[in-house]
């Protein structure tokens, strides 16, 4: 049976606009000579193809472009050069609850979040039940998130992306927040994806969890991918970077 | 939008607030420069020009910092980022119409003729609503690479008020300096408000061009600069 495919990138590039100078004084003094931004390479030829079932995990120096190419994946940034193709629905990155109006109380900021992806009343009242279950915050959830614990704001950010079987899970080091029962449920779900067919895209710096989800794995360095292979291969590379 | 809603569900004290603000200009004026002036029925001719002021700076100064404030939201959902000041502008009109309603009554006990002259404000709001969109814009996107951009316009927003002709009639201004109030694309929007709530007559066609211009460019100015810049917005939220 031919595999199906559901991530495909081929020769992604992107690069960031950086301002050349810190403010519009220094630029207008310079009279034109200077450019007002610069462009900064992030990414540089990603190929990467993801068949349904697999779980990739991803491993990379900090600023190797981990984050910049799983905003590509999830469609927040557009790629300068190259082709991706994404089949399926990928969950909303909630790393550590950085997507979270703080104003809001948690049920506002599902319904905005819900109504931000252009899910329906109707999904959005399930996506609440099981939200409500799974994150077990109980009353806090009318509770406004800039009073959420780091803790909380991590429940409810991955019950969040898990609600409504996504065909794609980013998982983006978020688990070392929660407590012990939380991480285990956390893990627990994400087997449960994997089992209904769901893929996982997973990064970490920690081989053993990698090891645990995934059956393959790719080192980023310098907006290239350096390595790809099984997690043991990939995960050694790593390794080796800091030696 | 729904999310409009959801974002603004505590506005219904803000609504009040943001009457309060022009109320108390309209006090201050009146108290103070009804005298100095000397133009006849003065509340009426404040009031034509300060609701929309009120307007234009409320709006742009949300807009300002709509993108920065949605960082985290841009930053883990793939949403286009012009929903954020789009939502401003039309909570903003929401706001205007609901305003509209007790300065209308108050603008009638000051003496306003109602006519089918007063009508011309429906594309006066709309023109107005064009400039200031595309205009806050340029200076949202701007701002999220330069922060300056963004202080600077909090501190030049009430001198831009005072050089504005609102509470003033622009013949006051010495002659030779009434070019420069005419470069100020406010100025147009005022006169055309001016005409029709104060005057009670149909806008000059000189304003009604000049609006209609600056409208539109604005409004493309302010989308391509958006649109263009809108790349680097990830990076530097």
């Amino acid at each position: 049976m031919e595999k199906d495919l559901l991530i495909d990138l081929r020769n992604v590039h992107f690069s960031f606009l950086l301002q050349n100078q810190s403010s519009i004084k220094q630029y207008l003094l310079s009279f034109g000579r200077k450019k007002l931004f610069l462009q900064k390479e992030v990414l540089r030829g990603i190929d990467l193809q993801v068949y349904r079932g697999e779980s990739l995990g991803l491993f990379g120096k900090n600023g190797s472009g981990k984050s910049t190419l799983l905003r590509i994946l999830a469609g927040i940034i557009t790629p300068d050069k190259g082709k991706i193709k994404v089949y399926g629905r990928i969950a909303p990155i909630l790393a550590l609850g950085a997507g979270f109006e703080v104003e809001l109380t948690g049920m506002e900021n599902i319904r905005l979040l819900g109504s931000l992806i252009g899910m329906n009343r109707k999904e959005i009242n399930n996506s609440i039940r099981y939200i409500k279950e799974f994150s077990e915050l109980g009353d806090a959830i009318d509770m406004q998130v800039k009073r959420y614990s780091s803790g909380m704001m991590a429940r409810l950010g991955f019950s969040i992306a898990t609600a409504g079987n996504p065909d794609i899970l980013i998982i983006d080091e978020a688990l070392a927040v929660g407590d012990k029962g939380f991480q285990e449920k956390c893990k627990e779900r994400m087997f449960e994806i994997k089992r209904n067919g769901g893929t996982l895209l997973f990064v970490s710096h920690s081989m053993e969890e990698v090891k645990k989800f995934c059956n393959r794995a790719i080192l980023l360095s310098n907006g290239v991918i350096e390595k790809e292979g099984t997690v043991e291969e990939v995960g050694e590379d790593y390794l080796k970077l800091f030696t | 939008m729904r999310n409009v809603k959801i974002r603004y569900k505590n506005s219904i004290l803000g609504v009040l607030w943001s009457l309060l603000n022009p109320l108390l200009y309209l006090l201050i004026f009146v108290v103070i420069f009804r005298e100095v002036f000397d133009i006849a029925n003065y509340p009426l001719f404040i009031l034509s020009g300060l609701v929309f002021w009120t307007f234009f700076s409320g709006t742009s100064i949300q807009i300002l910092n709509s993108v920065l404030d949605s960082g985290g939201i841009l930053k883990s959902l793939s949403v286009p980022p012009i929903i954020f000041p789009l939502s401003y502008l039309l909570s903003s009109l929401v706001n205007l119409g609901l305003m509209l309603i007790p300065f209308f009554i108050l603008m009638l006990f000051f003496g306003l003729q109602l006519s089918w002259n007063t009508l011309w404000l429906i594309p006066g709001i709309i023109l107005l609503s064009l400039f200031t969109f595309g205009f806050s814009l340029i200076i949202c996107a701007l701002n999220v690479f330069f922060r300056d951009i963004g202080m600077f316009y909090n501190t030049i927003l009430p001198a831009i008020f005072y050089v504005t002709p609102i509470a003033y009639p622009i013949e006051k201004v010495p002659a030779s300096y009434q070019i420069f109030v005419k470069l100020n694309p406010l100025y147009h929007f005022i006169a055309f408000f001016r005409d029709v709530l104060y005057y009670n007559t149909l806008p000059s066609i000189s304003t009604l061009l000049t609006t209609g211009a600056l409208s539109g460019v604005f409004i493309l100015a302010g989308i391509a600069t958006f649109n263009s810049l809108k790349k680097g917005f990830i990076s530097h939220l």
